[in-house]
């Protein structure tokens, strides 16, 4: 019997199997590309549960609290510091002394034995990120670190992404802002952009910022 | 333009020895050479033929610069075998996985490893990282910033004055104290090491009584029971103390107050080398026992009697840096170093003249020179002709060239005679010294600061053992058992199954469980020196508080608190010993605590420096003492004198245990993890030995074996053995079995050299690693040096085509033969660059040590290092020049007057403007930063070692295996945690110390002013930033900074006239310049090397 080898079907298979053959490699790739840029690759929507309940709700918003008041190292040193047991229970050996969130704190400091606090904003070993400099040139808090004012536990809201710092890195003068309100999680720049724009410039000629981009900047 | 001499290589020139490009002013230059008289006018570019021979060849170059540049015998004789080792770039089995893996074991690891990869990627969420805060964080520290503490470390009778980095409580760099009159800032290597073992996690931890741990309370009362009936009884008669030379005060008052409570007891000390011959000497020529202390930034002509002073503890540091400043033609003319010798040293590698000479000829040179100089060292000079005899022949122009020179530089010249050299020997040195009026001019005399160390001391404290007349022996020296002579008979009385060893106690604290403690009754683990409360003089008498970084990490005891025991007093911590005893020196201070923070926090005690002390020089008792000298017996014929050398790298030993050092390549044979028994070519030749070939070498009736390596420059019919190795100490698991032990040779009567040691061949090998072979750079001369007077006149052909090949400027306008445009600086804040003096670099190579605690370097061990796998960013190229020394080719090797010199140069990545590296990178791992420097960015690198490969500096390292990975928790305290700890794979190089340059910017830039440098840093005050290698380096031989400001030194530096850039023929730009080394020979004795410029 004559006929065609293959039925009339394989063709569709053949052209299905050479578009899947083309189209899997770049959606896995490109699934997976976009999964490590997504929020859930980033860490940013990962909750973290600390030895302690700290609500910085509490300290920033209703107290007022200047971040600098804990984290106090952050003008000086590369890292902000975590504060340690001595300067939480400065206050709470006053006040809500016997509070039952605070019994882990008073037992730490009591035993001598620090707290382990899960590290929420972890960059890669080979980053070597500096606070004071971007605290004493203008970059605020709540540039990096989103609202804390508003976080019953401390998440990470920005992706710290290497385009997103350079992204920063390229052009700082969006993200200035007077020193006076380096702390401040609700300080918003002009509305009008020009006006904006102008505040941008004249803080980074103040402050005498140089954003830099080579890679020993941050890797070294 | 004429190319064509370089640009068609020779037939059969593999393409990696492609040849450089000329640029048009290197035969613009040649042209110009024509004026003058030129033996070939016709040769346009002989430094071209003279490469594209060696290309061909794979020989030195020769003939081209005027001189022959090689890196060992075998290279220079164009052995085969040897040239198809180093032709390729890295040597056979470079690229090969790890030993002791079968291909298929291979295969299933692999397989394994790709299975487990496919499972951890299934997240990409990390583990999470706990941030552990301070329970309460101490006032001074803020996380995150290092601090500096002022200390310092004893050894050897000296305390060196440090300043030590710590972070987060844990100290993580050593570097000299500034202020400190002998260090000013410089570490030697041991300085550097000293942290390593600090950090050794096989140190000592248990305090035991034979086998049972103990507490140290139990050795309290113990101790207590002891001296309480000794006190009583006999006063100590039968306690002895074995210690290290004092030269702290607080253990001197301690000792004083042991001496009190049990003034029979008593106290003997040990070190391996010591200033007692010059001591001695002094006491005959002087009336009195004093130390010499040497000024060299005066001295126009040096004389060095097997005087290693540039290398030899303790003033080295000192010592270099004044010696150095007068090889630098700007800081006025030059001096004059000649050096009498046996093995090539450090300070012969610097030496303008050098003569080769046994250790037992030098009384007979120094007596010759004395006798020349004439004047009071005349009437010694006789006495000692009798006891040695003057080298003849060559070595006659020798002397009397050395004894006019320092003749006509009366007042400005000096003598120094070597620690191993006899008493008499140092009595013509100081007799020498008065006779040419040096005597407070180059020479002072200070009071001697620590007792006699010698071995007579030794012989006693034996005697006593063996006559039954000690119960307890204190031993607090390091390791007598092994460092001791052979037959000193400590070992012997200590071994167990000595009939008398039951009679006695044996106390023994150290760091190690090592030779000494295998046969003790008590061990008691010592604290560091960076874990316990201390003080110290250095040789001028200057005293640094030493104070702790951290507390003991391995149970260890201070040496204080130990010896406190034996007051029998209430306990008192070593902090409180060494306050109390300073409150006590404070009696007229009206507030002691400001006093005594200052005395901590700066680290030295002011005032402290000794002041000289008269003189008067008498012959008489000098001539008795070289009277009494008993000479060693000459070599007679089929033997030869045995040399006893400390090692450069590990010292006696005490170091062996510090990987840091043991991979350090020696500063002269560059040699790892080994030591050799050295002997000239010539001895080779004589023995029909190979390098390599284990010899036998008998003594006495004493024998070892030993592998040989042929020193150029080294001494005939002599061979030395270094000190240090063939460790079998039970716990120092990183020095064991490494080398021979030489000390199995050593005997009392002759610790340092004798004649009468026969060697003979035993037919095995032993496969010595060096790594002055590895990254051949295919013969093109890169480390320049000349004399004052070519240097002058600059008028050899030479000289000429060697600077317009190194100096040419590639980036001139109309200069076509770059393609990639040039990098604009304008907006730059720093231009970086650096520059290295080839004249004051000595090669000591405290550079390389400081750069890898700097920059948490790796160590591979021997079998990668034969690999060319080595992982030190900053190597130390050790090149032997001289031309006449083979040339009637290998079967005239032994040629008598093989003189050859020794150039040293540091090389780590230049910082090239057109970086080779950066074209090839197809991962852009090493970029180009706006400041010039070469940025190496580790997590881009995939290891395709295309970088190296194009590099033409061969300066990149590439981690073939995870050398990082098993590290203790203690190692992992050393890491400095502001460079990323490179993971298998990674490819890495010298940063310039990057991390440094941002720290500093980033302070600078939060206070809104720029980096202070030393020029604008003050009179007297450093610069905020250095590099590691920088701060470390003894001769300020190496400089940084930015090329911006033209009143730095380093942009002084590049403009200088010296300055050259290595293999800038290629195009690279280096940021990093080396100046020319400038020799400066006696014309007297210049005649003799006049063929070498002749062509």
């Amino acid at each position: 019997m004559s006929g065609p080898l293959f039925p009339r079907w394989t063709n569709t298979v053949s052209r299905l199997s050479a578009a899947g053959l083309l189209a899997v490699p770049a959606i896995g790739i490109g699934g997976l590309m976009a999964y490590v840029r997504s929020p859930y690759g980033t860490n940013m929507q990962r909750p973290y549960e600390q030895p302690i309940e700290f609500d910085h709700r509490h300290h920033v918003r209703d107290e007022k609290i200047d971040c600098r008041f804990c984290h106090w190292s952050v003008e000086k040193s590369p890292s902000a510091g975590i504060p340690s047991t001595t300067v939480c229970m400065s206050c709470h050996a006053q006040i809500w002394n016997k509070s039952p969130y605070l019994t882990e704190v008073r037992k730490a400091f009591f035993a001598d034995q620090p707290i382990p606090w899960v590290r929420v904003h972890n960059l890669p070993d080979f980053v070597y990120f500096n606070h004071a400099i971007h605290v004493n040139k203008g970059v605020g808090c709540v540039t990096c670190h989103g609202r804390v004012d508003e976080m019953a536990a401390i998440e990470q809201q920005k992706p710290l992404t290497m385009g997103w710092c350079v992204e920063c890195h390229r052009n700082p003068t969006p993200h200035l802002r007077p020193l006076e309100y380096i702390t401040s999680m609700t300080w918003t720049p002009p509305a009008a952009p020009q006006e904006a724009q102008g505040l941008g410039e004249k803080l980074a000629k103040e402050y005498d910022v140089h954003s830099r981009t080579s890679c020993s900047t941050c890797h070294r | 333009m004429n190319t064509k001499n370089d640009s068609a290589p020779s037939p059969g020139t593999p393409s990696s020895f492609a040849l450089p490009v000329v640029p048009a002013q290197a035969a613009a230059a040649e042209e110009h050479g024509h004026g003058h008289d030129h033996a070939h006018p016709h040769e346009h570019d002989e430094v071209g033929a003279a490469l594209d021979h060696a290309a061909g060849a794979g020989v030195a170059t020769e003939g081209g610069y005027g001189k022959t540049y090689w890196r060992s015998l075998e290279e220079r004789l164009g052995k085969p075998e040897y040239m198809e080792t180093v032709g390729p770039e890295f040597p056979e089995g470079a690229d090969l996985p790890p030993t002791g893996f079968a291909r298929r074991e291979f295969m299933q690891l692999i397989g394994a490893s790709v299975a487990l990869a496919g499972a951890t990627a299934c997240t990409t969420r990390p583990s999470d990282e706990r941030m552990v805060a301070f329970t309460k964080t101490p006032p001074e520290l803020t996380p995150g910033n290092p601090l500096h503490y002022a200390s310092g470390m004893t050894f050897a009778g000296h305390t060196s004055g440090l300043l030590i980095t710590a972070r987060e409580g844990r100290p993580v760099k050593v570097e000299g104290n500034p202020q400190h009159p002998v260090n000013q800032g410089a570490a030697g290597i041991y300085e550097q090491a000293f942290l390593l073992s600090l950090y050794d996690p096989q140190r000592a931890r248990v305090l035991r009584q034979g086998k049972a741990p103990r507490s140290v309370r139990t050795l309290a009362e113990e101790i207590a029971g002891l001296v309480g009936k000794a006190s009583t009884g006999d006063g100590g008669a039968r306690i002895r103390f074995l210690t290290e030379p004092n030269n702290s005060p607080v253990m001197g008052h301690l000792r004083s107050r042991i001496q009190q409570k049990l003034p029979n007891a008593r106290f003997y000390s040990h070190a391996t080398l010591t200033q007692d011959p010059s001591h001695e000497a002094a006491q005959a020529v002087f009336g009195q026992a004093l130390t010499a202390q040497y000024d060299f930034s005066q001295a126009d002509v040096i004389l060095s009697l097997d005087a290693d002073f540039l290398e030899s503890r303790p003033a080295n540091l000192a010592y270099a840096r004044q010696f150095a400043h007068r090889r630098d033609p700007k800081m006025g003319s030059l001096n004059r170093l000649y050096v009498a010798e046996t093995r090539y040293s450090i300070t012969g590698g610097m030496a303008d003249h050098r003569l080769r000479v046994r250790s037992s000829d030098i009384l007979g040179v120094a007596a010759a020179v004395a006798q020349a100089v004439g004047g009071q060292a005349a009437g010694l000079a006789s006495a000692a002709a009798s006891k040695s005899a003057a080298p003849s022949g060559s070595a006659e122009k020798w002397i009397a060239a050395v004894a006019g020179d320092l003749r006509n530089a009366s007042g400005r010249c000096v003598v120094v005679a070597g620690e191993r050299q006899p008493a008499a020997v140092h009595a013509l040195a100081h007799a020498l010294n008065v006779a040419l009026g040096n005597v407070g001019k180059t020479v002072r005399y200070l009071p001697v600061a620590t007792e006699s160390t010698g071995l007579a001391g030794i012989r006693e404290l034996i005697a006593d053992i063996k006559g039954g007349k000690v119960d307890t022996l204190v031993i607090t020296a390091w390791n007598p058992v092994y460092s001791l002579p052979v037959d000193s008979g400590l070992a012997e009385l200590l071994d167990p199954k000595h009939p008398e060893r039951t009679k006695f106690t044996v106390l023994y604290t150290s760091l190690f469980e090592d030779e000494t403690s295998a046969l003790v009754d008590w061990f008691v683990p010592a604290a560091h020196q960076l874990e316990s409360w201390s003080d110290g003089r250095s040789f001028d008498g200057t005293v640094s508080i030493a104070q702790p970084l951290i507390q003991p990490l391995f149970n260890g005891v201070p040496e204080t608190e130990l010896l406190a025991l034996f007051l029998d007093e209430p306990f008192r911590p070593a902090y409180q010993i060494l306050r109390d005893f300073w409150r006590g020196q404070a009696a007229g201070v009206a507030d002691f605590e400001s006093h005594w923070e200052s005395l901590v926090s700066v680290g030295i005690v002011p005032g402290s420096t000794a002041a000289a002390v008269n003189v008067a020089a008498n012959t008489d008792g000098a001539t008795a003492l070289i009277n009494g000298y008993q000479a060693p017996k000459p070599a007679a014929t089929g033997q030869y004198e045995i040399n006893f050398v400390p090692d450069y790298k590990i010292y006696d030993g005490r170091f062996a245990n510090s990987s840091w050092l043991q991979e350090l390549p020696d500063p002269i044979t560059k040699l790892v993890w080994d030591n050799p028994l050295l002997i000239s070519p010539r001895t080779a030749e004589e023995l029909k030995v190979e390098r390599g070939d284990v010899l036998e070498v008998s003594y006495g009736n004493r024998k070892i074996q030993a592998p040989v390596w042929i020193m150029p420059g080294h001494a005939d019919g002599a061979a030395t053995l270094p000190l240090g190795y063939g460790r079998t100490g039970l716990h120092e698991t990183t020095a064991q079995g490494k080398g021979y032990n030489a000390n199995l040779l050593r005997t009392m009567n002759a610790p340092w050299f004798d004649g009468g040691a026969t060697l003979t061949k035993t037919g095995e090998t032993y496969k010595l690693i060096s790594t002055q072979q590895h990254w051949s750079t295919a013969g093109r001369p890169v480390a320049l040096d000349f004399t004052v007077e070519e240097w002058r006149t600059k008028a050899g052909h030479g000289i000429k085509s060697a600077l317009a090949r190194t100096r040419g400027d590639l980036d001139a306008p109309g200069n076509k033969l770059n393609l990639m445009p040039p990098f604009k600086y304008d907006e730059a804040e720093y231009k970086w660059g650096m520059a290295i003096d080839l004249a004051r670099c000595t090669g000591c190579a405290a550079c390389v040590v400081a750069c890898q605690a700097e920059n948490n370097i790796p160590v591979v061990g021997k079998d990668q290092v034969s690999r060319s796998r080595e992982m030190q960013w900053l190597r130390i190229d050790r090149y032997f020049t001289g031309a006449g020394i083979f040339e009637g080719g290998y079967e005239n090797r032994a040629s008598p007057d093989s003189e050859p010199q020794i150039v040293m140069q540091p090389v780590m990545c230049v910082h090239c403007e057109k970086a080779p590296c950066e074209y090839v990178c197809p991962v852009n791992a090493t970029v180009h930063s706006d400041e010039g420097l070469n940025d190496m960015v580790y997590n881009r690198c995939v290891g395709t070692r295309y970088c190296s490969n194009n590099c033409p500096y061969k300066v990149r390292r590439f981690n073939y295996l995870h050398y990082t990975q098993g590290k203790q928790p203690t190692e992992k305290m050393a890491m400095n945690p502001d460079v990323t700890v490179r993971n298998r794979g990674v490819m890495e190089k010298c940063t310039y110390c990057v991390q440094r340059i941002e720290r500093t910017r980033i302070n600078a830039r939060i206070e809104r002013r720029k980096i202070t440098f030393e020029q604008s840093a003050g009179e007297g005050k450093q610069g905020e930033l250095h590099t590691a290698c920088q701060q470390a380096c003894p001769t300020q031989a190496i400089t940084f900074g930015s090329l911006h400001d033209p009143e730095a030194r380093v942009t002084k530096l590049h403009n200088d006239e010296r300055h050259y850039k290595l293999l800038q023929e290629l195009g690279t730009q280096p940021r990093t310049v080396h100046l020319v080394r400038l020799r400066n020979p006696n014309p007297a004795l210049a005649a003799p090397k006049a063929s070498e410029g002749e062509h």
